[in-house]
């Protein structure tokens, strides 16, 4: 498996690692007006805890560790390992990549 | 305040051996230079400031710092690219304090580390330097894709390594530089002298010029 990393260009699997799901959100222990959200423990442990596991396309986090160190979000298929996109993670540096690569 | 003395001691101390490797005989293949005395700062634009830290350094040094992987040769220093917004500083000295000539430069714009003494740089060419680059690294360094200029964040050997092209050698030979964390400069050491050994290696030292 490669992938093109948006600021590196195709890379081969090793100078990657896997973080896993992008969906998963950091819930917040209050709620707006400052409040103790009741059920903040529930949403905590599903946010550190329970996974999909989802077969098929997946928006996943990898970080180019053995690269330019930027995080990404990779579209992988889970079943097939077909990467249909590759872009920044958001926050990854300061300014868009000028082009974000796909291949498989 | 105490008073330090800090011996500057060389990160391949171990790995080193001057003179010839590998075959005997014939030219080297691979000449291998342990390059010392740089001043190496890298340079992370703060967010929204890319446009003003370019614009600093092509006032210090007549370049832009390269949008992509790339090495920019200025009057003064050499800018690597090592990441989006972020580049090193390549510069002859050794002075303590490579710092704060370039806060000067950059004025809050960017966050700035000296690297002087955290990396190692190596210079490889030679007529078989490629055929012993291509065995340790998935970097394509045909003159199409990787011409004089290019640079590269990759790996080799599992070690995290800044790779770029310079001016080809007199004698028409590539001429590649590579940084990596002296700590482990040793090891890459070993791996490129073992990778180039069937070849001929000439290995010496020389002071950034
Ligand atoms: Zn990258």
């Amino acid at each position: 498996m490669r992938i093109a990393c948006p600021f590196c260009g195709e890379r081969e699997l090793g100078e990657f690692t896997y973080l896993g799901d992008a969906a998963p959100k950091r819930p917040s222990a209050f709620a707006a007006d400052g409040a103790e959200q009741p059920d903040a423990q529930d949403l905590f442990f599903d946010y550190v805890y329970l996974r999909d596991n989802i077969a098929g396309d997946m928006d996943e986090r990898w970080y180019h560790g053995g690269g330019c160190r930027s995080w990404l979000t990779v579209t992988r298929n889970t079943t097939t390992h077909e990467i249909k996109a590759v872009g920044a993670a958001p926050g990854a540096g300061a300014q868009k990549p000028a082009k974000a690569g796909a291949t498989s | 305040m105490a008073e330090y003395s800090w011996e500057a001691q060389s990160p391949l101390r171990k790995a080193f051996a001057p003179g010839r490797l590998g075959l005997a005989s014939g030219d080297a293949g691979v000449a291998m230079t342990e390059i010392s005395d740089f001043n190496l700062v890298q340079v992370m634009a703060r967010r929204g400031l890319v446009a003003n830290v370019a614009k600093a350094a092509k006032k210090a040094w007549g370049v832009l710092p390269p949008e992509r992987p790339g090495a920019a040769v200025g009057k003064g220093a050499t800018l690597i690219w090592t990441g989006p917004d972020q580049f090193f500083v390549l510069s002859v000295g050794n002075g303590p304090d490579p710092v704060s000539p370039l806060a000067a430069i950059f004025d809050g714009m960017a966050s700035l580390s000296d690297q002087s003494g955290g990396r190692c740089l190596i210079r490889l060419s030679g007529a078989r330097v490629r055929d012993a680059l291509a065995k340790v690294s998935s970097i394509d360094l045909h003159d199409a894709v990787f011409p004089v200029g290019a640079a590269a964040a990759t790996s080799i050997d599992h070690t995290g390594v800044n790779l770029w092209r310079r001016s080809d050698a007199a004698n028409g030979s590539p001429v590649y530089s590579l940084l990596v964390f002296t700590s482990f400069a040793d090891s890459l050491w070993h791996t490129l002298a073992d990778a180039a050994a069937e070849y001929g290696v000439e290995a010496t030292r020389t002071p950034l010029s």
